[in-house]
Protein backbone atom coordinates (compact mmCIF):
# COMPACT_ATOMS: atom_id res chain seq x y z
CA UNK A 1 0.00 0.00 0.00
CA UNK A 2 1.37 3.38 -0.93
CA UNK A 3 0.66 6.33 1.34
CA UNK A 4 0.53 9.81 -0.12
CA UNK A 5 0.64 12.99 1.86
CA UNK A 6 -2.26 15.17 0.85
CA UNK A 7 -1.69 18.87 1.35
CA UNK A 8 -4.70 21.08 0.90
CA UNK A 9 -3.65 24.30 -0.72
CA UNK A 10 -5.59 27.57 -0.79
CA UNK A 11 -7.57 28.10 -3.98
CA UNK A 12 -7.55 31.22 -6.14
CA UNK A 13 -10.34 32.86 -4.15
CA UNK A 14 -8.54 32.22 -0.83
CA UNK A 15 -5.37 33.79 -2.22
CA UNK A 16 -7.31 36.79 -3.54
CA UNK A 17 -8.85 37.40 -0.11
CA UNK A 18 -5.46 36.88 1.56
CA UNK A 19 -3.92 39.44 -0.83
CA UNK A 20 -6.59 41.96 0.10
CA UNK A 21 -5.89 41.50 3.80
CA UNK A 22 -2.14 41.80 3.17
CA UNK A 23 -2.75 45.10 1.38
CA UNK A 24 -4.91 46.29 4.28
CA UNK A 25 -2.21 45.17 6.72
CA UNK A 26 0.51 47.03 4.80
CA UNK A 27 -1.43 50.30 5.08
CA UNK A 28 -2.24 49.66 8.75
CA UNK A 29 1.43 48.95 9.51
CA UNK A 30 2.60 52.06 7.64
CA UNK A 31 0.18 54.27 9.57
CA UNK A 32 1.08 52.50 12.83
CA UNK A 33 4.83 52.94 12.40
CA UNK A 34 4.33 56.64 11.66
CA UNK A 35 1.78 57.19 14.47
CA UNK A 36 2.17 54.46 17.09
CA UNK A 37 -0.97 55.55 18.93
CA UNK A 38 -2.83 53.97 16.00
CA UNK A 39 -1.52 50.55 17.10
CA UNK A 40 -2.59 50.76 20.71
CA UNK A 41 -6.31 50.11 20.53
CA UNK A 42 -7.93 46.88 19.40
CA UNK A 43 -11.08 48.89 18.64
CA UNK A 44 -9.21 51.18 16.26
CA UNK A 45 -7.81 48.11 14.51
CA UNK A 46 -11.26 46.55 14.34
CA UNK A 47 -12.80 49.75 12.96
CA UNK A 48 -10.04 50.07 10.39
CA UNK A 49 -10.47 46.47 9.26
CA UNK A 50 -14.25 46.75 9.00
CA UNK A 51 -13.78 49.85 6.88
CA UNK A 52 -11.20 48.51 4.44
CA UNK A 53 -12.04 44.79 4.34
CA UNK A 54 -15.82 44.96 4.40
CA UNK A 55 -17.43 48.41 4.00
CA UNK A 56 -15.32 49.77 1.13
CA UNK A 57 -15.47 46.52 -0.91
CA UNK A 58 -19.22 46.28 -0.24
CA UNK A 59 -19.77 49.85 -1.47
CA UNK A 60 -17.55 49.29 -4.51
CA UNK A 61 -19.46 46.09 -5.38
CA UNK A 62 -22.78 47.89 -5.04
CA UNK A 63 -21.65 50.82 -7.20
CA UNK A 64 -20.15 48.51 -9.81
CA UNK B 1 3.44 40.39 29.30
CA UNK B 2 2.63 39.44 25.75
CA UNK B 3 1.77 41.91 23.03
CA UNK B 4 0.28 39.73 20.32
CA UNK B 5 0.01 36.16 21.64
CA UNK B 6 -3.33 36.88 23.30
CA UNK B 7 -4.77 37.97 19.94
CA UNK B 8 -3.46 34.91 18.14
CA UNK B 9 -3.79 31.99 20.53
CA UNK B 10 -7.59 31.72 20.17
CA UNK B 11 -7.18 30.87 16.44
CA UNK B 12 -4.68 28.12 17.23
CA UNK B 13 -7.01 26.73 19.88
CA UNK B 14 -9.94 27.03 17.48
CA UNK B 15 -8.11 24.92 14.92
CA UNK B 16 -8.23 21.94 17.25
CA UNK B 17 -11.65 22.33 18.84
CA UNK B 18 -13.88 23.23 15.85
CA UNK B 19 -17.49 23.08 17.11
CA UNK B 20 -16.64 22.44 20.75
CA UNK B 21 -15.94 26.08 21.70
CA UNK B 22 -17.45 29.47 20.91
CA UNK B 23 -14.96 31.93 19.46
CA UNK B 24 -16.19 35.21 20.98
CA UNK B 25 -15.97 34.16 24.65
CA UNK B 26 -12.70 32.37 23.85
CA UNK B 27 -11.28 35.69 22.64
CA UNK B 28 -12.83 37.60 25.56
CA UNK B 29 -11.23 35.12 27.95
CA UNK B 30 -7.90 35.62 26.25
CA UNK B 31 -8.15 39.40 26.67
CA UNK B 32 -9.82 39.43 30.09
CA UNK B 33 -6.84 39.37 32.51
CA UNK B 34 -5.46 42.66 31.16
CA UNK B 35 -8.74 44.31 30.22
CA UNK B 36 -9.08 46.58 33.23
CA UNK B 37 -5.47 47.00 34.28
CA UNK B 38 -3.14 47.75 31.36
CA UNK B 39 -3.94 51.48 31.26
CA UNK B 40 -2.94 51.89 34.91
CA UNK B 41 0.27 49.89 34.43
CA UNK B 42 1.51 52.32 31.77
CA UNK B 43 -0.24 55.37 33.20
CA UNK B 44 -2.53 57.90 31.53
CA UNK B 45 -3.01 61.66 31.57
CA UNK B 46 -6.49 62.96 32.38
CA UNK B 47 -6.45 66.76 32.39
CA UNK B 48 -3.97 67.82 35.07
CA UNK B 49 -3.72 64.32 36.56
CA UNK B 50 -1.19 61.62 35.84
CA UNK B 51 -2.58 58.28 36.88
CA UNK B 52 -0.18 55.38 37.20
CA UNK B 53 0.38 52.51 39.59
CA UNK B 54 3.24 53.17 42.04
CA UNK B 55 4.41 49.59 41.54
CA UNK B 56 3.11 48.60 38.07
CA UNK B 57 4.37 45.00 38.13
CA UNK B 58 2.81 44.33 41.53
CA UNK B 59 -0.42 46.08 40.54
CA UNK B 60 -0.62 44.08 37.31
CA UNK B 61 0.49 40.64 38.49
CA UNK B 62 0.87 40.71 42.25
CA UNK B 63 -1.04 40.73 45.49
CA UNK B 64 -2.16 43.15 46.84
CA UNK B 65 -3.06 44.17 43.29
CA UNK B 66 -4.92 42.72 40.31
CA UNK B 67 -2.62 39.75 39.80
CA UNK B 68 -5.49 37.43 40.65
CA UNK B 69 -6.92 38.14 37.17
CA UNK B 70 -4.10 35.91 35.87
CA UNK B 71 -5.08 32.96 38.07
CA UNK B 72 -7.10 29.83 37.41
CA UNK B 73 -9.57 30.62 40.18
CA UNK B 74 -10.44 33.96 38.54
CA UNK B 75 -11.08 32.23 35.21
CA UNK B 76 -13.27 29.62 36.89
CA UNK B 77 -15.24 32.26 38.83
CA UNK B 78 -15.94 34.42 35.76
CA UNK B 79 -16.73 31.33 33.66
CA UNK B 80 -19.30 30.20 36.24
CA UNK B 81 -20.87 33.68 36.25
CA UNK B 82 -21.06 33.66 32.44
CA UNK B 83 -22.54 30.16 32.48
CA UNK B 84 -25.26 31.22 34.93
CA UNK B 85 -26.00 34.71 33.53
CA UNK B 86 -26.11 33.68 29.86
CA UNK B 87 -27.32 30.15 30.61
CA UNK B 88 -24.57 28.90 28.33
CA UNK B 89 -22.11 26.23 29.36
CA UNK B 90 -20.42 26.67 25.98
CA UNK B 91 -19.69 30.34 26.63
CA UNK B 92 -18.47 29.61 30.16
CA UNK B 93 -16.05 26.89 29.06
CA UNK B 94 -14.87 28.90 26.05
CA UNK B 95 -14.09 31.89 28.26
CA UNK B 96 -12.26 29.59 30.67
CA UNK B 97 -10.00 28.15 27.96
CA UNK B 98 -9.09 31.64 26.69
CA UNK B 99 -8.36 32.94 30.19
CA UNK B 100 -6.24 29.91 31.07
CA UNK B 101 -4.24 30.36 27.85
CA UNK B 102 -3.51 33.99 28.78
CA UNK B 103 -2.54 33.19 32.37
CA UNK B 104 -0.21 30.37 31.30
CA UNK B 105 1.38 32.38 28.47
CA UNK B 106 2.26 35.20 30.86
CA UNK B 107 4.29 32.83 33.03
CA UNK B 108 6.92 33.21 30.31
CA UNK B 109 8.21 36.56 31.56
CA UNK B 110 10.25 37.51 34.65
CA UNK B 111 7.27 38.39 36.85
CA UNK B 112 5.03 35.48 35.93
CA UNK B 113 1.54 34.86 37.22
CA UNK B 114 -0.07 33.66 40.43
CA UNK B 115 -1.71 30.71 38.68
CA UNK B 116 -2.81 29.08 41.93
CA UNK B 117 -4.08 32.20 43.69
CA UNK B 118 -4.89 32.63 46.60
CA UNK B 119 -1.47 31.03 46.88
CA UNK B 120 0.59 34.09 45.93
CA UNK B 121 3.55 32.21 44.49
CA UNK B 122 4.48 33.51 41.03
CA UNK B 123 5.06 30.87 38.37
CA UNK B 124 7.64 32.38 36.01
CA UNK B 125 9.86 30.90 33.34
CA UNK B 126 11.97 34.09 33.00
CA UNK B 127 12.18 33.68 29.23
CA UNK B 128 11.71 37.39 28.53
CA UNK B 129 11.93 40.57 30.60
CA UNK B 130 8.82 42.11 32.11
CA UNK B 131 9.30 45.84 31.55
CA UNK B 132 5.80 47.29 31.95
CA UNK B 133 7.08 49.53 34.75
CA UNK B 134 9.32 51.39 32.28
CA UNK B 135 6.38 52.79 30.33
CA UNK B 136 4.63 51.71 27.16
CA UNK B 137 7.31 52.68 24.62
CA UNK B 138 10.29 51.15 26.43
CA UNK B 139 8.20 48.09 27.20
CA UNK B 140 7.35 47.75 23.49
CA UNK B 141 10.98 48.17 22.49
CA UNK B 142 12.10 45.59 25.05
CA UNK B 143 9.36 43.10 24.29
CA UNK B 144 9.98 43.21 20.55
CA UNK B 145 13.70 42.71 21.13
CA UNK B 146 13.45 39.56 23.24
CA UNK B 147 12.08 36.05 23.26
CA UNK B 148 8.54 37.27 23.98
CA UNK B 149 8.43 38.62 20.45
CA UNK B 150 9.68 35.27 19.11
CA UNK B 151 6.94 33.50 21.06
CA UNK B 152 4.39 35.76 19.33
CA UNK B 153 6.02 34.91 16.00
CA UNK B 154 5.43 31.21 16.71
CA UNK B 155 1.70 31.91 17.01
CA UNK B 156 1.69 33.97 13.79
CA UNK B 157 3.40 31.18 11.87
CA UNK B 158 1.13 28.57 13.44
CA UNK B 159 -1.89 30.73 12.53
CA UNK B 160 -0.75 31.02 8.91
CA UNK B 161 -0.07 27.28 8.86
CA UNK B 162 -3.67 26.85 10.07
CA UNK B 163 -4.95 29.14 7.30
CA UNK B 164 -8.19 27.17 6.88
CA UNK B 165 -9.36 28.51 10.24
CA UNK B 166 -9.47 31.97 8.68
CA UNK B 167 -11.44 31.06 5.55
CA UNK B 168 -15.09 31.90 4.98
CA UNK B 169 -15.87 28.16 4.64
CA UNK B 170 -14.50 27.47 8.11
CA UNK B 171 -16.42 30.45 9.48
CA UNK B 172 -19.67 29.12 8.00
CA UNK B 173 -19.10 25.48 8.94
CA UNK B 174 -17.79 25.87 12.47
CA UNK B 175 -17.66 29.37 13.97
CA UNK B 176 -21.16 30.44 12.93
CA UNK B 177 -22.76 27.11 13.73
CA UNK B 178 -21.10 26.61 17.10
CA UNK B 179 -22.52 29.70 18.74
CA UNK B 180 -26.01 31.27 18.60
CA UNK B 181 -24.35 34.66 19.06
CA UNK B 182 -23.46 34.84 15.36
CA UNK B 183 -26.96 34.16 13.97
CA UNK B 184 -28.28 36.65 16.53
CA UNK B 185 -25.82 39.30 15.34
CA UNK B 186 -26.56 38.38 11.74
CA UNK B 187 -30.09 39.76 12.14
CA UNK B 188 -28.60 43.26 12.13
CA UNK B 189 -25.09 42.81 10.71
CA UNK B 190 -24.34 41.37 7.25
CA UNK B 191 -22.45 38.10 7.05
CA UNK B 192 -19.45 39.78 5.38
CA UNK B 193 -19.02 42.08 8.37
CA UNK B 194 -19.27 39.11 10.75
CA UNK B 195 -16.52 37.33 8.87
CA UNK B 196 -14.35 40.44 9.12
CA UNK B 197 -15.09 40.66 12.86
CA UNK B 198 -14.02 37.04 13.26
CA UNK B 199 -10.72 37.66 11.49
CA UNK B 200 -10.02 40.96 13.26
CA UNK B 201 -7.94 39.72 16.20
CA UNK B 202 -5.63 37.75 13.93
CA UNK B 203 -5.22 40.76 11.66
CA UNK B 204 -4.64 43.04 14.66
CA UNK B 205 -2.12 40.75 16.38
CA UNK B 206 -0.10 40.02 13.25
CA UNK B 207 -0.10 43.57 11.88
CA UNK B 208 0.78 45.01 15.25
CA UNK B 209 3.65 42.54 15.67
CA UNK B 210 5.13 43.61 12.33
CA UNK B 211 4.56 47.32 12.99
CA UNK B 212 6.14 47.30 16.46
CA UNK B 213 9.07 45.25 15.17
CA UNK B 214 9.70 47.82 12.42
CA UNK B 215 9.27 50.65 14.94
CA UNK B 216 11.75 49.09 17.40
CA UNK B 217 14.42 47.90 14.96
CA UNK B 218 14.16 49.95 11.79
CA UNK B 219 13.09 53.33 13.14
CA UNK B 220 14.77 53.24 16.56
CA UNK B 221 17.51 50.59 16.27
CA UNK B 222 16.97 48.95 19.66
CA UNK B 223 19.30 45.93 19.86
CA UNK B 224 17.90 42.42 19.72
CA UNK B 225 18.78 40.27 22.71
CA UNK B 226 17.31 36.81 22.31
CA UNK B 227 19.08 35.38 25.31
CA UNK B 228 17.00 33.84 28.10
CA UNK B 229 15.49 36.60 30.24
CA UNK B 230 16.42 39.31 27.75
CA UNK B 231 16.69 41.89 26.61
CA UNK B 232 19.15 42.66 29.35
CA UNK B 233 19.46 46.33 28.38
CA UNK B 234 16.12 46.96 30.10
CA UNK B 235 15.64 46.66 33.89
CA UNK B 236 13.40 43.63 34.27
CA UNK B 237 10.82 43.49 37.05
CA UNK B 238 10.62 40.46 39.31
CA UNK B 239 7.96 39.25 41.78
Amino acid sequence: MRLRLKTELPDRNDLFVFGGYCLAAAVYIAIGVAYVDFLLSFWVGLGYLLLVAWLVPAVVRRVA
Amino acid sequence: MSWAAHDLEPYAIQRHVKLKLAFVPLLLGSYSPDMMTKWFVYGIHIGPWDLKATDPAKFHRGWPGFGFTHSFVYGIAIALIIWKVFDSKLWGISFLVGQFAHAITDTGDTVGTMLLFPWTFHFHLDAWAYAGQTGRMTDAAAYFSGLGSMWDAVWIVYGLFSWRVLTSRYFDDYIYRADAFWPFLNRAVPRGALLTLYRAAFFYGTSRWIAWTIWAHVIHHYPYDLSWGGPHWVPAAHP
